[in-house]
């Protein structure tokens, strides 16, 4: 062992194994006590909770909220331990420059991946818990009665033997001065008050009053607007420019090659955004204005006949199995490019002042927004503030941080004036980091019985992991590209999935769900032809293929397909899909009811859709995030795809990359299904089995079957 | 500044963090992979393979880096060690170490008298948050050290369930 130097090293040393116990645990964070000073003005009991003498409980929120609803389901956790009563509380956003502050009090503050509940509800709950024990040991200081003779509910401390109560607005100065409890014991399940509860969501009056503050309503005195242009052409650079025609027009204030990309700054948006349009941009694009979309499929399928492939699962011989099965299917599936097209276009204000920095933007990663604004700006980080704000959509698009560096950039060139950074709809679709297009061929193997016996699934597409983040790869597979095929519940003895990593010019993202966007897709669809090829009921052929292995994915199957009266007569004409799938820690399955008119038109009846997330917090918002995956899949489903042509994407708004109508939404019937034991998340898994479940009804109804998305492609539109 | 290879480094670095992924022998099913990597490593674990029982002290070396980054993908990071650089006394190495990465050495530099000071400036490829530790040897044998607590955001919707 290495000799330490006690005197120099002990404290750091038990500091690093802390800290290292910590982060593997997932939990980096402590909790941090403020400055006791002003406990007797605004009582904190921890980092999450204030209480203040009027009975309001202030339970501040780390992540962002865009539409997903955890603002209101994360303090959920909190307040049902703390026992507070929820007409008392109120929400607050805990910010990135005080998590750094207080060196990471608030833990991980990114809204990404459906973890916001998963990974963070136990020190969520054990926030709560603890205040509620420090606010019942204050009760019983002044009562001079034991803790164990005190209880706590709907924000008050009681004491049964002497029928005496006290709020925890005349305890939180007392309470905030006692020690917090090293260890707390979190509720059972079974008695939650306000887990489990469907409760609306706390912004929705704000969001229908119009007080709701998005990043685009970012409003500093004195504030320019800005209106930027990057190079059509993926990592292009600007070589000339000539903005002589606009550079006297009034309200223009400077316009700015800054490399990588064009800035107007003007009194107004509309002025820079028109005035780009006339100055001309000479663009350095190199190789890459050659790229099209028959380019990048014509590498996909080279992929497929790639001689070293990364070998992403690899169970029994399916090789020597498909050889010697009785029937063997082929296929080969695609997805496009899609663009998040979010309606709240990337945005950031940022103001630039001496060695201080102000941002105000949409994010995800509120962490990654400072972190960015002050490598950009050349400021310390201490020196940013970044003020959170709603986001108007996220879906995946505003975790990375390409925008704010933009905004932070003109900043920096206009310092001292704040300048207000909007991307136009057409910069949006054509700038985006798009969900990876993807080819993937099966071969499934059937045996005398019309079990499957064997499957190899080959996927070529490009990695987000190693193009976006450059993060290593093991054994070479971006696990993202593959997903729900290498951890495919079936059971099956022979599962082979390999992986071709096909990289473009095209940049690539998180969208929405991911790899479970698309993938769910084609297992779902083949698992289908399988079962038509073995001659059995698509239910029936899943439940024997998953076998006692899953049987979480079994349930749900069964949840949905029993709220779908699966088997049960339908209206002539109508015909149902089904699929399950499963992804970041929940359960999901899928009937779609369909006719198909000779003329392609889908008339989508009913869409019964479910989930099993272990623990359903709020179940109000669980039914939202159902009912919206519906809304965001069919929009990809049925006309969703970026395609390429001269390097540039072709599609720049809504009339050539399409959003789902009002007037089209199919009914929706939700299936919550928590089983209990487990936290999985929600906004992304929803919307996995939708697209397979509807394309098995399409072809129910039609007897086409689909292999590639959209629907528009096939000739086929969404009926009203 | 120490007379070192960075580019160098850095390709070594990749080929073993490649090789590393090969040598830990996967099970045939690849999980669904998080954002971060690797098992955090104790500082024992990180420093007695090269310091090997000789006296240790946290005192003298000075990191200058952020505190968080949004990726993990070019992390600036400076260090430098209180050293006059004599013929007598100075640094011989400096190591710059990962808790986290699939390489714990991330860099070696071999420095001297020659080098007139003990510093180096370079940018880290990081698996994930972690603490980093630089490491220096003095001509006298003993070593010097000191950490840095260092957090990288996971920005992505990766379903590392």
């Amino acid at each position: 062992m290495t000799q330490l130097d006690t005197q120099s090293t002990g404290l750091a040393r038990r500091d690093f194994l802390k800290v290292s116990a910590t982060t593997a645990a997932g939990l980096s964070l402590g909790f941090y006590w403020p400055n006791r000073g002003d406990a007797a003005e605004t009582p904190k009991l921890n980092a999450w909770i204030e209480i203040q003498a009027d009975e309001t409980v202030i339970i501040r929120y780390a992540r962002a909220e865009m539409g997903q609803g955890s603002r209101t389901s994360a303090p959920m956790l909190v307040a049902d331990e703390l026992e507070a009563d929820w007409k008392k509380v109120r929400i607050e956003y805990a910010t990135a420059h005080e998590n750094l502050r207080t060196k990471r009090a608030y833990g991980d503050m990114a809204a990404v991946g459906s973890r916001t509940i998963r990974n963070s509800q136990e020190y969520l709950r054990k926030a709560g818990a603890t205040a509620r024990e420090m606010l019942i040991a204050a009760a019983a200081n002044q009562w001079g009665v034991p803790v164990s003779e005190c209880t706590a509910a709907l924000g008050k401390v009681h004491h049964a033997a002497s029928k005496r109560s006290l709020s925890y607005g005349k305890l939180a100065a007392a309470a905030a001065q006692l020690e917090a409890p090293k260890e707390v014991k979190l509720k059972d399940p079974k008695d939650w008050k306000i887990i489990g509860k469907p409760l609306p969501r706390v912004d929705i009056p704000d969001i229908v009053t119009g007080k709701i503050r998005y990043g685009i309503d970012a409003q500093v005195p004195g504030m320019m607007y800005a209106a930027v242009a990057a190079c059509p052409v993926f990592n292009g650079k600007v070589k000339a420019m000539d903005a002589s025609k606009v550079e006297n027009r009034r309200g223009i204030v400077k316009v700015l090659n800054l490399g990588e990309f064009v800035a107007v700054v003007a009194n107004n948006w509309w002025r820079a955004k028109e005035a780009l349009r006339e100055v001309a941009i000479d663009w350095e694009t190199g190789d890459h204005g050659q790229l099209n979309s028959a380019a990048i499929m014509a590498s996909f399928k080279a992929g497929m006949g790639q001689a070293e492939l990364a070998v992403a699962r690899d169970d029994g011989n399916t090789v020597q199995a498909l050889a010697s099965a009785d029937k063997v299917l082929e296929a080969e599936y695609y997805t496009p490019y899609l663009a998040h097209a979010t309606m709240e276009p990337m945005v950031c204000t940022a103001w630039l002042q001496g060695d201080k920095l102000d941002v105000w933007t949409s994010t995800q990663n509120p962490e990654g927004t400072l972190a960015v604004s002050a490598a950009t700006a050349g400021v310390a980080q201490d020196k940013v503030t970044v003020h959170p704000m709603q986001l108007g959509g996220g879906l995946g698009r505003k975790s990375p941080q390409d925008f704010t560096r933009q905004g932070v950039m003109i900043a920096k060139a206009m310092a001292g004036t704040p300048v207000k950074m909007v991307w136009s709809r057409e910069e949006d679709i054509q700038h985006d980091l798009y969900r990876p297009a993807s080819l993937v061929r099966f071969k499934g193997g059937l045996d005398k019985d019309g079990k499957l016996n064997a499957l190899h699934i080959r996927v070529s597409a490009p990695s987000i992991l190693a193009t976006l983040l450059r993060l290593p790869l093991p054994k070479g597979v971006d696990g993202q590209a593959v997903a729900s095929f290498n951890d495919h519940p079936y059971d099956i003895p022979n599962s082979l999935v390999d992986y071709a990593q096909r990289n473009s010019n095209v940049p690539v993202g998180f969208w929405r769900t991911v790899g479970h966007s698309q993938n769910p897709f084609m297992r779902e669809c083949f698992v289908d032809e399988l079962a038509l090829a073995a001659g059995k009921d698509p239910l029936a052929f899943r439940m024997a293929a998953l076998g006692q292995k899953s049987p979480r994915d079994m349930a749900i199957l069964q949840a949905v397909a029993k709220a779908a009266d699966w088997g049960g007569p339908l209206p002539k004409g109508v015909f149902r899909g089904i699929a399950e799938t499963e992804g970041y820690g929940s359960y999901t399955a899928c009937v779609c009811e369909v006719s198909v008119s000779d003329k392609g038109e889908v008339k989508i009846h009913r869409v019964v859709i479910g989930i099993d997330p272990g623990h359903a917090v709020n179940p109000d918002n669980i039914d939202a995030q159902l009912q919206g995956s519906v809304v965001h899949g069919l929009s990809a489903i049925f006309w969703g795809e970026m395609t390429v042509k001269d390097g540039r994407i072709e599609q720049s708004n809504f009339h050539d990359y399409r959003l789902m109508r009002l007037n089209e939404m199919p009914v929706v019937k939700t299936v919550i299904a928590p089983t209990g034991g487990f936290w999985g998340g929600v906004g992304e898994p929803t919307q996995a089995p939708l697209a397979p479940a509807l394309c098995n009804a399409i072809f129910a109804a039609s007897g086409k079957r689909v292999r590639s998305l959209p629907l528009k492609n096939h000739g086929m539109s969404l009926k009203a | 500044m120490p007379q070192t290879s960075h580019q160098a480094r850095r390709r070594a670095w990749l080929r073993h963090s490649l090789g590393c992924w090969a040598a830990l022998g996967f099970a045939s099913q690849v999980k669904a992979q998080g954002m971060v990597s690797g098992k955090l490593l104790s500082l024992s674990q990180m420093l007695d393979p090269i310091v090997a029982g000789a006296k240790l002290v946290r005192a003298d070396v000075h990191i200058e880096t952020v505190i968080l980054a949004d990726n993990g993908l070019s992390v600036p990071f400076r260090v430098w060690v209180d050293s006059p650089m004599t013929a007598q006394n100075h640094v011989t190495h400096l190591w710059l170490l990962s808790q986290r990465n699939p390489v714990t050495v991330m860099a070696k530099a071999h420095l001297g008298p020659h080098s007139g000071r003990a510093e180096l400036s370079t940018r880290l490829r990081l698996a994930g948050g972690q603490q980093l530790v630089a490491l220096a040897r003095l001509s006298s044998g003993e070593f010097r050290y000191e950490l840095a607590d260092l957090i990288v955001t996971e920005a992505g919707c990766v379903d590392s369930s």
